[in-house]
């Protein structure tokens, strides 16, 4: 009796074991078929890029890509060099970040610990619709209203490197906002507490010790940001100025990595749309590098 | 707090109108020109640079010469846009695309109409030429010609900017499509347009797609293959040659024009090519180097 309850039990036991097994193994099946999805999704980008991207490189020249400052493609002896795109990309990325990053920090900071409940409710929806934007509309704004803005209360065209870095900031203003916030809001309330019981002002309790407790998500955000700008093309494309020059003020035109692709690469053939695919490769090496910087930086701060 | 709160609010607020109401006033039209030019393999600059010599040949290598300070615009209307809000700008956009909402410099003296480029005086255009041996007795040539001499092949010429031919007919489709070969190449401006007039003759005869060869290089190395039989029809964006007329039967598919733009504030009344180059290549760099007021703005 004992015994077979006991064989009973164990194959009763074995049973329902292979069922979950086999949904186990199912679900493990589901699980790698959509990470290896993923993997193959960036392996297949990167192998076009750079499959297009070499050659043409080798073609023109590794330095006279990089350094070259001529970008002239319908000429008979076409030149290209990236180094005023690149040069504006980082001009652009900057200004963006100086005027977004201060503006976008203090607001999540006003939104986890000094908005009043009411107003709370009107700002966070507010933050969502901003990034929900099409990135088109915002170039349009900036194309009818920054840019006018921008020559009467400085001169110039009005299209530069402030008028691209105003509307890159507005649109990095919602991810920095919602990252950082739920990256303060995640902080233990004892934190501030004890800093409150210290002593400490509500400021000097968020500012010291909440705010430092929340760096990686901070860091993080901007990050996000970052990333977010440096491969801005639409927006960028309509405000920029697009000239391929080395600004001398930020009321000078320049021309980004992206809105050089996205301007001539529906005309572009052979070596030109390899030129522009190498610019893309070079854009997503710098992408790589920052990632891996911040990655670094992060490590370290740890 | 709630009242410093509020304060500040009130202080932001006052600052956003403040700076909206400096965005808002009346501007001055200033002396640098604001030059403003189109993307490069734009159809609209290989034009206006080819016409008005800011593309030169030195060492008989074309060069686009426009200045790398000019402000790149990827479409008509951003051109258009950005030339209505700026007084001190100038562009060039194809004529069909012209808004009463900026101006057209009149070229060389002579108004940019449509009247004025089928009359000759408007010199800021060029023609779309096909041509073709009298004696090719391609069939799907034959029929072809019939239908880029259409009403459809107006509607679809205009649909893209040009200037369509003055007289066509309806088109009716053969019996039974031919089948021979057609090689169509040559000028890479005129390629976008008949790439568009291929298609739709394709659906609107029945001739499979693959028969119709349809390439592009330059005008020049398309009329030379129309008259060795390279191909069977050869694409320009220019005027035949004498030789090139003589040995081919040429068609005006369309005309391409150019209006330059400028705000209507801009009291310039005509500009000459040279005044256009100048500008565009960057010599020119005020509008009273090319012998504009700007106190006499509007």
């Amino acid at each position: 009796m004992t015994e077979t309850t006991i064989t009973q039990n164990g194959e009763a036991v074995i049973r329902r074991n292979k069922k979950t097994d086999l949904k186990e193994l199912l679900m493990k099946i589901v699980f790698i078929i959509a990470a290896v999805c993923f993997i193959a999704a960036v392996l297949i980008i990167c192998l076009f890029i750079f499959m297009q991207a070499v050659p043409a490189i080798a073609e023109i020249g590794f330095f006279k890509f990089l350094f070259g400052t001529e970008w002239k493609p319908s000429d008979t002896n076409p030149k290209f060099g990236i180094a005023t795109m690149i040069v504006g990309s980082c001009y652009v990325t900057a200004g963006a970040l100086v005027l977004g990053v201060p503006v976008g920090f203090l607001t999540a900071v006003f939104m986890a610990r000094y908005c009043p409940k009411p107003l709370y409710r009107v700002m966070k929806p507010v933050t969502n619709i901003l990034a929900g934007i099409p990135s088109i509309v915002y170039g349009y704004f900036g194309l009818t209203v920054i840019v006018p803005l921008v020559r009467r209360t400085f001169g110039g065209s009005g299209s530069s490197i402030l008028t691209a870095s105003i509307i890159l900031a507005i649109m990095i203003l919602p991810t920095i906002i919602s990252v950082s916030e739920n990256a303060i809001r995640a902080v233990p309330k004892s934190y501030y507490e004890g800093a409150v019981a210290l002593g400490a002002t509500k400021e000097r309790a968020i500012f010291c010790t909440e705010v430092p407790a929340a760096k990686s998500g901070i860091v993080t955000s901007i990050i996000l940001g970052l990333g977010r700008v440096i491969g801005e093309t639409m927006a960028v494309v309509m405000i920029a100025g697009n000239q391929p020059q080395f600004p001398s003020s930020i009321t000078d035109g320049v021309r980004t990595m992206t809105a050089n692709i996205v301007l001539e690469l529906g005309y572009a053939t052979d070596l030109h749309r390899g030129a522009l695919i190498a610019t893309a490769a070079v854009l997503f090496v710098f992408i790589l590098l920052i990632t891996m910087l911040i990655a670094l930086v992060r490590r370290k701060a740890k | 707090m709630k009242k410093l709160l509020l304060a500040i609010l009130t202080v932001a607020l006052a600052c956003g109108i403040g700076f909206a109401a400096v965005g808002c006033s009346e501007e001055a039209m200033s002396d640098t020109i604001s030059v403003i030019t189109r993307e490069d393999g734009s159809g609209t600059r290989g034009a206006f640079v080819e016409l008005t010599g800011v593309q030169a040949e030195v060492d008989g290598e074309k060069v686009d010469r426009t200045t790398t300070s000019a402000e790149v615009a990827n479409s008509t209307s951003v051109v258009i846009q950005k030339v209505k809000d700026n007084k001190s700008a100038i562009g060039y956009v194809s004529l069909g695309s012209l808004t009463d909402d900026i101006k057209a410099v009149p070229y060389e003296g002579v108004q940019a109409s449509v009247e004025n480029i089928k009359n000759g005086t408007y010199k800021l255009s060029r023609p779309f030429n096909v041509a073709y041996k009298a004696d090719n007795d391609n069939a799907t040539l034959a029929d072809f010609l019939k239908y880029i001499k259409s009403d459809e092949a107006k509607t679809i010429i205009e649909s893209e900017g040009y200037i369509g031919p003055e007289s066509t007919q309806a088109y009716t489709k053969p019996e039974t499509a031919p089948t021979e070969e057609l090689v169509i190449n040559g000028s890479s401006s005129v390629h976008p347009l008949m790439e568009k007039l291929v298609a739709a003759y394709c659906t609107a005869s029945g001739v499979a797609a693959s028969k119709i060869k349809l390439g592009y290089n330059d005008s020049t190395s398309g009329m030379n293959g129309a008259m060795n039989g390279t191909y069977d029809l050869g694409m320009a964006s220019r005027e035949l040659k004498a030789a090139e007329a003589e040995a081919l039967t040429g068609y005006v598919l369309a005309t391409d024009g150019i209006a330059v733009v400028v705000n209507k504030s801009n009291p310039v009344e005509s500009l000459t090519k040279d005044q256009i180059s100048k500008i565009y290549i960057g010599e020119a760099k005020k509008w009273s180097d090319v012998g504009v007021d700007v106190n006499e703005a509007k």
